[in-house]
């Protein structure tokens, strides 16, 4: 399975971004790994990255649940930011959330891939290797 | 002369006479002759004629002096006028006397007041000339007509005229006059039958006129030798009586026609007439009665019968002209209403001699008016009665009449709502549509309509109704007023508002619960993933250095699954049983008491804090759940200040409609409420970069005021502050 270059964390939990770090290392899922705290921090740091040139991470695991700006709202900010590879982002949604709202409003979103529930495992962090091997 | 027994023969003499001597004293006269010129006087032998008759005319003087030198005179009548206006009819035969030496000696004078005869004659005359009555007579023998003057006149012939019979037959309208007058004189002339009759003539002139004619016939030895009568013109009266007559037919025909009956009762012979309409209205036939009071006491209805009789006694006695009604049962047992109008005639002294009535049917008007009484009964019973409010309206917009349901709908007595228009006591924001309906009603472009409309109460307060107003034409067709039906449908209005009001709480509830239930899912699982995922790491981890981390992470997450069960413990404490703690507590106390125990903190901030809360606002509050409100509230301003400006915050209060509305106003960060509005109040909703933003106090205070049935709503700018304003239960 080839490993991701780079990829992107966007959660206000530090207990769970330590434990996804450490499963990623795990798994040997991705080069390089951005950390945002929640969405505002987020699409401030994607859209700094966007202007400058760099390409930007190809796979974002998103929580719902945060302060000052929510997982949605990243959402619907982030899909406008102008960006060339925006088709090759898939974004996956990383939520403890099982309310059938939250994951009926994710098949708003086509960039959305897949919704995993916390806490995350290796195997979750496998399929989505495998998923983007098999695309 | 001079002879005694000659003298005695004069004295009986059957005329009254008088024998004069030439120098015209009385020789001798008849004892009549006393009589006849009413002479007291006994012995008027020897005394002057002239004396003893005074008023002697000088023409008749003459005739004396005359007859004296040998001119006898005989006159059938004179008339002679007297200076004192009087008149005098004389008949004389005056002759003078020859003594035996053939010399006269005197008068013989034999003389009668024919006055009063001629009167009589001229009376009848002129009686004959006004009453137009000619005379006329036939000879047979001679074959000799006679007509008298008035009789000529009739015909308009001439005085000269000699009239013949065939002549005289023919003067009669050709037809029917003449062929009648034919065979009565031929009867007459046959048999002697008189006749007795009017028939029509025409005269020479050409006139048609109406003669009574009256004749017989007198015979000798079985012949007829004459007829003769009079002929009278009854022209006028004839036209007068024909008239009459055909007016009588044209009301008989009327009379018949109107199905009017005619009565006649004679009071003083006890006898009562009705003509054949009468029979036909008491559906009777004539023949089966033996009288007309019979016939009548047959057909009344018994419980008229008493008041009829009493009200033809009152109008004989002239207390009160009989105009009245009454039922007749027809044999098959049809009860007929009669309507019964007489008059009552009288003699000069007021004494009742009859009465003449007319009756007419008038079970079809009686009725109609039966059927009209008892639709206006139903109807004012139904409107006096019905339980949604009525109204009768003029064009004018003024009540009529309103009924009892509407004066209690909208709290005013009748005499109060009376005094108000419609429009006086209409919601202005309803007016303009009802009136707008009104006027399409009023143009004819529709006749009825119905709307929803609010009314005030006479206390203020607004009635919701359905109002339904149908117009109503006269009998010309001509919009003469509306009725309104006014159905008070405020409760059901009021249960509506309660029943939304309610629905909305517990759906707003119901979806609490579920966020809630989410909520708690979610926290809770966050923590057991990090809790599980951090034993997995331990179980595995070798270094001892990273063993420390994770059990330190370990703590952590403890801790935090820890304090969410507090909240979560919080939250669900403030939805259980608040309602049973409400307790009347002072505004101002409450929040001067919270202000002191943040007095260390609004001191820090340099924070200016007024509070406009008058004394006597009380809140029905649970005391501990107002505290951590406005304790809430408090920290909120103080931890999202702005870093610009001083912290400023003004408390007031206003009373409205049973609640107290707090402000609570700072002038700090301010929140976007675009982007956050609907989350504001949400459980671990943070909209500010805060290390002690947690997102769980507004969700606590909103659960706390809505468990008090209080609300909160807040009103926000970015960098200008904030302001909550909260409505609580006056207490």
């Amino acid at each position: 399975m080839k490993k991701i270059k780079s990829t992107c964390i966007i959660d206000d939990d530090p207990i769970f971004i330590y434990g996804t770090k450490r499963i990623m290392k795990e798994v040997d899922f991705s080069d390089s790994i951005l950390v945002y705290e929640n969405g505002q921090e987020a699409i401030e740091g994607l859209t700094a990255l966007n202007e400058t040139g760099e390409a930007l991470p190809s796979v974002i695991f998103l929580d719902l649940n945060m302060p000052i700006m929510s997982g949605w709202e990243f959402l619907d900010q982030f899909i406008k930011i102008p960006n060339h590879n925006i088709e090759n982002i898939v974004v996956y949604i990383i939520s403890s959330s099982i309310d059938p709202r939250d994951l009926e409003r994710v098949k708003d979103y086509r960039i959305v891939s897949n919704y995993i529930l916390k806490p995350i495992t290796p195997e979750d962090l496998e399929g989505v290797l495998q998923a983007i091997a098999n695309e | 002369m001079e002879t005694l027994s000659i003298n005695y023969l004069i004295k009986d003499s059957p005329a009254a006479v008088a024998v004069l001597d030439r120098s015209l004293q009385f020789v001798c006269h008849s004892d009549l002759w006393l009589r006849e010129f009413h002479i007291k006087q006994k012995d008027i032998i020897g005394k002057h004629y002239y004396d003893i008759i005074p008023n002697i005319p000088e023409s008749l003087k003459q005739i004396h002096a005359s007859a004296l030198e040998g001119v006898s005179s005989i006159n059938k009548g004179q008339k002679f006028m007297h200076s004192d206006g009087s008149f005098q009819w004389l008949k004389w035969k005056i002759n003078p006397w020859k003594d035996h030496e053939g010399n006269i000696g005197g008068l013989i004078v034999v003389q009668e007041d024919i006055t009063e005869l001629k009167r009589e004659e001229e009376l009848l005359l002129i009686a004959e000339r006004v009453a137009r009555i000619g005379g006329w007579e036939v000879d047979l023998l001679k074959n000799e007509v006679y007509w008298t003057d008035i009789t000529k006149e009739i015909h308009e012939v001439p005085e000269d005229y000699i009239p013949n019979l065939e002549e005289g037959i023919n003067f009669y309208k050709a037809g029917e006059s003449r062929e009648e007058i034919t065979a009565l004189i031929s009867e007459a002339i046959a048999k002697g039958t008189p006749w007795d009759t009017q028939l029509q003539i025409v005269t020479v002139k050409g006139k048609e006129i109406w003669v009574h004619a009256k004749g017989q016939a007198e015979f000798i030895d079985g012949t007829c030798v004459r007829l003769f009568g009079t002929f009278q013109d009854i022209d006028q009266k004839k036209k007068v009586e024909i008239a009459f007559q055909e007016a009588t037919e044209r009301l008989a025909v009327a009379t018949e026609g109107a199905g009017v009956g005619i009565w006649d009762y004679d009071i003083v012979e006890n006898n009562l007439v009705w003509d054949d309409n009468m029979y036909r209205l008491y559906g009777i036939k004539k023949d089966d009665f033996s009288g007309v009071y019979e016939a009548w006491k047959a057909s009344v209805h018994p419980q008229d019968m008493e008041r009829g009789d009493q009200e033809i006694a009152k109008a004989i006695s002239g207390e009160r002209e009989f105009n009245t009604e009454f039922r007749v049962v027809w044999p098959n047992g049809e009860v007929r209403y009669i309507r019964a109008i007489a008059v009552t005639q009288r003699d000069k002294n007021g004494k009742a001699l009859k009465m003449i009535g007319t009756n007419w049917d008038i079970t079809e008007l009686k009725r109609t008016q039966l059927e009209l009484v008892r639709s206006e009964e139903s109807f004012t019973g139904a409107f006096e009665n019905s339980a949604c409010g009525m109204a009768i309206v003029g064009l004018d917009g003024k009540w009529i009449r309103v009924n009892a349901s509407l004066c209690s709908s909208l709290g005013y007595t009748e005499k109060e709502l009376m005094k108000q228009t419609f429009q006086d006591i209409t919601h202005p924001e309803d007016l303009d549509k009802d009136l707008a309906l009104l006027k399409e009603v009023v143009q004819g472009k529709i006749a009825t309509y119905q709307i929803e409309k609010r009314y005030f109460h006479k206390a203020g307060h607004i009635v919701y109704a359905v109002l339904t107003v149908t117009a109503v034409k006269d009998i010309n067709g001509k919009l003469s007023h509306f009725i309104s039906q006014v159905m008070d449908i405020s409760s059901r209005i009021e249960a509506e508002k309660r029943l939304t009001t309610l629905i909305d709480v517990t759906k707003e509830q119901n979806d609490n619960l579920l966020n809630f239930a989410h909520i708690v899912s979610h926290n809770l699982r966050s923590h057991a993933g990090n809790l599980s995922m951090l034993t997995n790491f331990l179980v595995k981890e070798e270094e001892e250095a990273e063993k420390k981390n994770l059990e330190g992470m370990l703590k952590n997450a403890t801790e935090s699954l820890d304090e969410t069960v507090k909240h979560l413990n919080e939250v669900v404490q403030v939805k259980t049983g608040a309602l049973d703690k409400l307790t009347s507590v002072s505004l101002r106390n409450s929040v001067e008491s919270v202000e002191k125990n943040v007095s260390a903190l609004l001191k820090e901030k340099g924070a200016r804090c007024s509070i406009k809360i008058s004394k006597s606002h009380f809140v029905n509050v649970v005391p501990a759940y107002l505290d951590s409100i406005l304790l809430n509230l408090f920290t909120n301003s103080l931890k999202y200040c702005s870093t610009e400006r001083p912290l400023a915050l003004r408390i007031s209060s206003i009373k409205k409609e049973g609640e107290i509305v707090i402000s609570f106003k700072d002038n700090g960060q301010g929140i976007d409420l675009e982007r956050h509005g609907d989350k504001i109040f949400g459980m671990y909703k943070t909209f500010h970069k805060h290390k002690d933003a947690k997102g769980i106090g507004l969700f606590i205070t909103k659960n706390q005021i809505e468990a008090m049935s209080g609300k909160i709503k807040v009103d926000s700018k970015v960098g200008v502050g904030t302001t909550f304003t909260l409505h609580l239960k006056e207490g």
